[in-house]
């Protein structure tokens, strides 16, 4: 993400009242965005296909099998996600953009045949007719592969040009998805095929446009004296960590239904969640404004002044600032999802209600508040780490989320009811306090690492 | 014991036997002039590739070559263990120790150079990792700096600061590997003399040192001039009573106490004349142990030179040294100018290579163009010394510095006189150094530095007063026969190294 600080920056010059709503939510669009888009996208999709695609498991069928594929595409992804990005920064700091297209047509050949053959394990267990199958496949590999192209996106400037394109995108979906919603699940699964693709065909031509490659292909990705294979297991367990509890519960025989085959949902743990995750978009704002554009400030000037020849009590100073600029950041995310909590402890109820949603679900929604609050401060530690190039703590971060997620959902799923969603908020909280005595250690030692074991 | 050990250890840094110069065929010499000693040998180099192949065939009495180099890039990789708690009671000792390359105004007492030697790059002492990485060091470190450092750039201070120490983790390690001998003898201060008072301390082997220049001095005057080092504003500027940058001064100290502890831990310490000795006791060297050892040349090789002068003195007078600033062509051209409007057929030969520095060759030849010397003063190159010297009415030398310039000597044994600035041992050489040397009388005559008239009046001087000349001749040879035969100095070096190896196996 590292370029819209400054983006953001622009809008907070303007310095009226307004501007600071408009950097925030547009830091708030670009931070959640293609996932805020496309669960709007697909809330609308199956709005509108209320009523037409009968009976209305079908619609329910459909958001499992969206929901099932987001989480495969991201655990599939995620690692490659974290290695290309970084071997892409790596790439734009050596000046070396010819490299940029040929490795993301190499990441991009890789993922497609590890998707076509997730989706050929898949396939036996979906009891659906074979054109549907196909779709699904071919919808799978698309989304697959946008993940992919939508981190090359960051290091390019234009997000007005970027959101507009995912907005026609998704846009593009939901209408496509309304025209042939009289084609039953086969015409919601090819517009959201289609959706998909136009999106990755799109941020592929944005990319080639930029980046015109030396090569077609190339797989110096791959090449373990170039990248830090570290990274790949980080966005792995990173993300395994992240579904772990949701499909813990579409496991266990009880929480969770049969939707389609094998395929199972949780019908009282899935949508308390996915609100919840709708709360975190203040803090998203928050993240990317403090983290990506205050802290990077000062991380670069700490960095900047020791190059240049800065006295150790200078250094020192600026070091004191960095820390207190990630301090200033955390304690912003934490107020933030603080008033969103209480305001959701408040009005909660009332908000299931209008939504129509049994009230029952109160407590679980609230939990999960939490969880996904303390969520979005791990995230920005595992941030700053990733700054300070601390690879291996965020690898053992994501680890412990993992573990500790699994561990910790399991048991509350066995306690009964009255514990559901304690086993994520659990993780995020156990993982977040662990990386907060360790980040904290890491900055007491930075200036010793920094020199002596470079 | 299988092998035969030698009796005495040379310690040379970059010098014999892989770079030719002075002080290399000095060494050449000596091995060769005293061949009932045998003699092993370590050669300190910086990097490997600076130096090529073996310049000199080793003499029969060498009976090995220990080649080592300081800045060698395979740092073995162990891993040094995190906490300021690791090895503490080494890293308090080793806080000491560079407490006293910061402040060089005592040497490093004999207890902790010992100690020193003995951990310095063990495994469980203080090895290269340790220093290079462990947190321990790094708290030295930051302490040093924020003690004695405010505001210089600190990334400098940490290179320069690694730069400095590194070396003594690889110096402790070899002399702990070197074999046990008679006497070891340092041909500088520098890292070959902290390598020899390190060995010697450890292995309770008596030292010897010999500097032919100062090495200390010299290094500052690098130092000095060192681009490499930047000096922040503050040095230039306000603070002008630290008068030059801490990390330059951090690197000069370091090679003061180096020196200091040298001429400390040596049993005696000679210098090629007098004036260094003087400055090696004002550079902390304990007066009763320093001596003056000159250099002596092979004054039989000039015997045929000396048959050789022709009746009539020529009228030439002879630089021989390479053509470089530091031999002040320029005013030796001047002066042959001012000379030749008494003498018109006057000639000045300029004998010696001239590559070393075009830039200032050209200016000397543009020099030669525009005083209309073209015929007169020559840059002949290389020559043999041996055949040219018959040719030559006199011999002169303008630099404006010197140690103890062969040249002289060599012309006084072919029978010329000579003509020199007062730099290094030169007015020694030409008006003798001790009283029974001064009654030979004056072997030429000595002129202050930089002046072109003041040279040409003494060359006219000397070429014009026959009887003068003869007696200036006279002088020189029975001088040079008298001190600077190099059997005078094997028979020095002889003495001394049979009176230092007083304690046999």
């Amino acid at each position: 993400m590292a370029g819209i600080g400054f983006e953001i920056r622009k809008i907070l010059k303007k310095n009226t009242l307004l501007s600071v709503f408009e950097a925030y939510g547009y830091a708030g669009l670009i931070g959640s965005g293609p996932w805020l888009l496309s669960i709007i996208a697909l809330m609308l999709i199956g709005i509108l296909s209320l009523g037409i695609v009968l009976p209305k498991v079908l619609i329910i069928q459909f958001l499992t099998l969206v929901t099932y594929m987001m989480a495969a595409s991201l655990i599939l992804t995620g690692g490659l996600q974290l290695l290309l990005t970084r071997f892409i920064a790596d790439l734009l700091f050596t000046k070396d953009d010819g490299q940029i297209l040929p490795n993301l047509l190499g990441a991009q050949l890789v993922t497609t045949i590890a998707a076509l053959l997730v989706g050929l394990a898949v396939w036996p267990l979906l009891p659906l007719p074979v054109v549907t199958k196909l779709i699904i496949l071919g919808a799978f590999v698309g989304l697959c592969n946008q993940w992919l192209g939508a981190i090359f996106l960051s290091g390019m400037k234009e997000y007005r040009l970027i959101l507009v394109t995912m907005l026609s995108g998704y846009s593009f979906m939901v209408l496509l998805a309304y025209l042939l919603r009289d084609w039953q699940l086969d015409g919601l699964f090819f517009a959201f095929f289609a959706g998909e693709a136009l999106l990755f065909f799109s941020f592929l031509f944005m990319i080639i446009r930029r980046y015109p490659g030396d090569k077609l292909i190339s797989f110096d990705f791959l090449n373990n004296k170039k990248v830090y294979y570290s990274l790949f297991f980080c966005g792995l367990f990173y993300n395994i960590g992240v579904w772990a509890d949701k499909i813990i519960f579409w496991y266990s025989p009880s929480t969770s239904i049969e939707i389609i085959g094998t395929l199972r949902a949780s019908p009282i743990y899935d949508l308390p969640i996915f609100l919840a995750y709708l709360s975190i978009i203040p803090g998203m704002a928050v993240f990317l404004v403090r983290m990506e554009t205050d802290f990077v400030e000062e991380y670069d000037r700490f960095y900047t002044a020791i190059r240049e020849g800065a006295s150790l009590n200078e250094i020192y100073l600026l070091k004191d600032n960095m820390i207190q600029t990630a301090q200033g950041g955390l304690y912003d995310i934490f107020k933030i999802q603080g008033i969103t909590v209480a305001c959701l402890l408040l009005w909660g109820e009332q908000i299931l209600t209008f939504i129509g949603i049994d009230p029952n679900y109160k407590t679980l929604l609230f939990i999960d508040v939490v969880g996904v609050g303390v969520q979005v401060i791990f995230l920005s530690i595992l941030n700053i780490l990733f700054y300070l190039d601390k690879r291996f703590t965020v690898l053992v971060l994501a680890a412990i989320f993992l573990v500790v997620n699994v561990v910790f959902t399991y048991l509350s799923v066995a306690l009964g009811p009255q514990f559901y969603g304690y086993g994520f908020a659990f993780a995020t909280v156990i993982s977040s306090v662990v990386g907060l005595f360790w980040l904290s250690k890491q900055f007491e030692d930075l200036e010793y690492e920094t020199f002596m074991l470079q | 014991m299988a092998e035969k050990n030698a009796d005495i250890l040379l310690l040379l840094e970059g010098t014999y036997p892989y770079v030719r110069g002075g002080v290399s065929s000095w060494v050449h010499q000596i091995i060769e002039g005293l061949p009932h000693y045998n003699f092993e040998l370590v050669f300190l180099g910086g990097a490997p590739e600076h130096y090529g192949e073996i310049q000199y065939q080793l003499p029969n009495n060498v009976t090995k070559l220990h080649v080592h180099y300081l800045i060698e890039n395979n740092t073995t990789e162990i891993k040094a263990k995190h906490g300021t708690k690791y090895k503490q009671e080494l890293f308090d000792f080793w806080q000491q120790l560079q407490s006293y390359f910061r402040d060089c105004n005592d040497p490093i007492p004999t207890e902790l150079l010992k100690f020193a030697f003995e951990t310095l790059g063990k495994k469980d002492g203080i090895n290269a990792a340790d220093f290079l990485y462990s947190e321990s060091s790094w708290q030295v470190l930051s302490k040093y700096y924020l003690s004695y450092c405010d505001e210089s750039s600190f990334i400098d201070f940490f290179w320069s600061y690694r730069n400095l120490y590194q070396p003594l983790f690889k110096i402790a390690e070899i002399a702990r590997g070197l074999p046990k001998v008679k006497l070891i003898h340092s041909i500088s201060t520098g890292y070959a003399g902290i390598l020899g008072s390190g060995a010697s301390v450890i292995s309770d082997t008596p030292f010897l040192l010999t500097e032919h220049g100062i090495y200390t001095k010299e290094r500052k005057i690098d130092l000095i001039q060192a681009s490499w080092i930047k000096d922040s504003e503050q040095s230039l500027g306000k603070n002008l009573n630290t008068e030059m940058g801490f990390i330059r001064r951090m690197w000069i100290n370091f090679f003061e106490q180096i020196g200091r502890t040298t001429y400390q831990q040596a049993t005696k310490i000679i210098s090629l004349y007098d004036g260094n000795k003087q400055r090696q006791i004002k550079d902390g060297a304990e007066p009763a142990k320093t001596l003056v050892v000159p250099n002596g040349i092979k004054t039989v090789r000039f015997k045929k030179a000396l048959l050789q002068r022709p009746e009539k003195t020529p009228m030439v007078v002879g630089l021989i040294g390479r053509v470089v600033p530091i031999k002040d062509i320029k005013t030796f051209i001047r002066a042959i100018k001012e000379a030749q409007s008494i003498i018109p057929t006057l000639e000045g030969w300029i004998i010696g290579p001239f590559e070393e520095d075009p830039k200032y060759y050209q200016e000397c030849q543009l020099l030669v163009d525009s005083l209309d010397l073209i015929d007169n003063v020559k840059f002949l190159g290389m020559q043999n010394i041996a055949e040219i010297l018959p040719k030559l009415g006199v011999v002169a030398l303008t630099s404006i510095s010197e140690a103890q310039p062969l040249v002289l000597l060599e012309a006084m044994a072919a029978g010329v006189p000579v003509l020199a600035t007062d730099v290094g041992s030169c007015r020694e050489i030409i008006e003798g150094a001790t009283a029974q040397d001064k009654t030979f009388g004056k072997a030429g005559e000595v002129v202050a530095i930089a002046s072109p008239s003041e040279t040409a009046q003494q060359i006219i001087n000397i070429l014009q007063n026959e009887q003068r000349w003869r007696e200036y001749q006279k002088s020189g040879l029975e001088r040079v026969q008298k001190f600077y035969d190099e059997s005078h100095m094997f028979a020095r070096y002889d003495k001394l190294y049979k009176d230092t190896m007083a304690w046999p196996e």
